[in-house]
């Protein structure tokens, strides 16, 4: 599904991916853990196509075809989704009108025929219920003034309406209380299919508590620099990232 | 100081045939204080006077006609003024509404409110009794030069809502003026919606006088025109008293909007916030100043001003002045001003759910706009805003 292949990425001539290599297979979930600073984020960030980044090598490629040409909603038109670490605040817009929004692009975009009002409720009422979200909350200006956890609910409600073939989950668990960490999970769960992929970023093993990971994959300076099973995110868990940082600094 | 020379003033003088008492004083203050020179604060970013010496074309004389189009289609009063004068036939008065026209009588003294009080033909007074359906005010300007003046009074306890638009012929200066009497207890909601032709300049005050536990509503949207200056004055001269100023610019082409506001804090208990709005487009250029005065008897006063701006165009323009002047020491004030280009995160974040680019900003651009749309009680006109929202964003 997903193959990422040597990629280097900067941000104002600051290398911050330095040869990436994965590949993601339909019906299959990969964490990625490692220390802050070690690339995380942009990995995440480079897949959505935020065009802050700028890639310098290497090449990924979605169901054959070259993400990295691709516009941020041509890639989400075939299927990726990212979770926002930090959701954006957008004043006036309600979450339903811009799901809505989104949602008929998609849909156009691959010839299917627009939403109607009565179908998107319907829709709409059975993913609630996935993530435990209220209407209220769903009608008011989209993240303004939502709690940590209200936020990253709204994003995997998103993600429930959208259905992603590539779920990208950029520190989800971050900032959340262990109850609503579950939640979260959860609905990542239920929306797991076997045509489906996800990638979980976390700084930490409590998400994959939840979120039960078939590969997890260390990284650090830019690298991938080990990868295993979910026991390597609990020997993680255990020791701490400084064997890693130790044996990283051998190899080099 | 030594007064530069005006022909415009000269040829007011010269012309002038009134034996109003208000008008022939009004004249000579006008004369005295001349217009506003190249050093006066006030129209720093907006030349008024080199605007009235050159395109306040007096030769200019047009039909004025009213369009049928451009009534709101809803039930109310709907007043038609033409240059000036208000027009029975084409007008539709609901009882309880007086509307007739009135000697001159003292206005603001002002250079601009003192030329509208020289130079208007009559004075527009508006009453209503009891609390009435919408009065829309559909002002057509024809001539060169033309001097719009009404007065609405007000009763105790009553609501009012009121629509201005102004309907100007190409070419045409406009120097309006508006005077509300806003007696105690009563709440008045007035908008004002400005889209004009792209060689229309107009200068409209809007002065605002509130008795105790008063509300006052102004809701100023200006999308085009060659100039267009807001002067909107607002004293809360009783105690208790709520003011509120919104406004929204969203300009493209050459247009240039200044909005200079003003509200004074004379009794205590007194409340007034302000927000304007301002999206701006190729060489538009924008002005915004609010003033806040804060008098010394004006304890317990809370007072709010907030002026946010998105350029959208390396050549469009902004100057953004708040003015705080306060004598009271136990007041909550505060200002804020923001001008930016637009939000990429926010971008970002609408593309990524796959919403293209165009319609992302779209939608940005649209909420942000429409929220100086919330204190517009009537739905034909928040249904013209967001035409013209639509209309001017794309």
């Amino acid at each position: 599904m997903l193959e990422i292949k040597n990629l280097h990425a900067s941000i104002e001539d600051k290398q911050i991916l330095k040869g990436i290599n994965l590949e993601v297979k339909a019906g299959e979930v990969h964490a990625i853990m490692g220390p802050n600073g070690s690339g995380k984020s942009t990995l995440a960030s480079v897949l959505a196509g935020r065009e802050d980044y700028e890639v310098t090598d290497g090449e990924v490629l979605f169901e054959g075809s070259d993400l990295l040409e691709l516009a941020p909603e041509e890639r989400a038109r075939l299927g990726i989704f990212l979770a926002f670490q930090y959701p954006v605040e957008i004043p006036g817009v309600s979450t339903t009108n811009f799901l809505k929004t989104a949602l008929n692009q998609i849909r156009e975009s691959r010839g299917e025929k627009a939403l109607d009002a009565v179908n998107f409720l319907k829709t709409m009422k059975e993913k609630m219920k996935l993530v435990d979200i209220d209407q209220s909350l769903l009608s008011r200006s989209l993240n303004e003034g939502f709690s940590g956890g209200e936020k990253k609910r709204n994003e995997i409600f998103q993600m429930a309406m959208l259905e992603p073939r590539l779920a990208i989950l950029d520190e989800t668990d971050s900032g959340l209380d262990i109850d609503a960490l579950k939640i979260v999970a959860d609905g990542v769960n239920q929306l797991k299919r076997p045509d489906n992929a996800a990638i979980v970023v976390t700084h930490y093993q409590r998400l994959l508590d939840y979120i039960v990971p078939d590969f997890v994959h260390v990284l650090y300076n830019g690298r991938i620099v080990k990868s295993g099973d979910k026991s390597l995110a609990l020997e993680l868990e255990e020791k701490g990232y400084d064997w890693i940082k130790e044996e990283a600094a051998l190899e080099a | 100081m030594i007064k530069e020379q005006s022909i415009f003033l000269e040829k007011i003088q010269k012309e002038f045939e009134s034996d109003s008492e208000v008008q022939q004083e009004a004249l000579k203050m006008l004369v005295e204080t001349g217009l506003p020179n190249k050093k006066s604060e006030a129209y720093k970013y907006t030349p008024i006077s080199k605007f009235l010496e050159k395109k306040a074309d007096l030769s200019l004389n047009q039909p004025a006609t009213f369009n049928e189009n451009d009534r709101y289609n809803t039930e109310g009063s709907h007043l038609v003024i033409k240059n000036g004068r208000f027009s029975s036939e084409d007008s539709i008065i609901e009882e309880g509404l007086k509307v007739r026209s009135a000697k001159i009588s003292k206005g603001k003294h002002d250079p601009l409110s003192l030329i509208n009080t020289v130079l208007s033909k009559e004075e527009i007074h508006i009453q209503a009794s009891g609390n009435l359906s919408p009065i829309f005010i559909y002002q057509i300007n024809s001539i060169g030069f033309s001097n719009p003046r009404i007065k609405v009074a007000s009763e105790k306890n009553q609501e009012l809502t009121l629509v201005e638009k102004s309907i100007n012929l190409p070419g045409t200066f406009i120097n309006s003026y508006i005077e509300f009497d806003v007696a105690a207890n009563a709440r008045i909601n007035f908008s004002k919606v400005q889209a004009y032709s792209s060689d229309v300049i107009a200068h409209e005050t809007v002065f605002v006088k509130q008795s105790r536990d008063s509300r006052f509503f102004v809701n100023t949207f200006s999308f085009s025109g060659e100039v267009i200056r807001n002067n909107v004055t607002i004293n809360l001269e009783g105690e208790n008293c709520e003011g509120h100023m919104h406004g929204l610019y969203l300009l493209n082409g050459n247009t240039h909007v200044d909005n200079n506001t003003s509200v004074d804090h004379i009794k205590p208990n007194s409340y007034s916030n302000e927000v304007y709005k301002g999206i701006l487009d190729e060489k538009s250029t924008g002005v915004f100043n609010g003033k806040i005065y804060v008098r010394p008897d004006a304890q317990k006063t809370n007072a709010f001003q907030s002026n946010n701006n998105i350029l959208l165009s390396d050549d469009a323009t902004i100057n953004t002045k708040p003015q705080l002047e306060i004598w009271a020491d136990d007041v909550k004030c505060s200002h804020g001003c923001t001008t930016g280009q637009m939000d990429e995160d926010a971008i970002f974040y609408l593309r990524a759910r796959g919403i293209d680019e165009k319609t992302a900003k779209g939608m940005i651009l649209n909420a942000f706009a429409s929220q100086a749309m919330e204190k517009v009680p009537v739905v034909e006109v928040q249904e013209e805003l967001m035409l013209l929202i639509q209309k001017n964003l794309y």
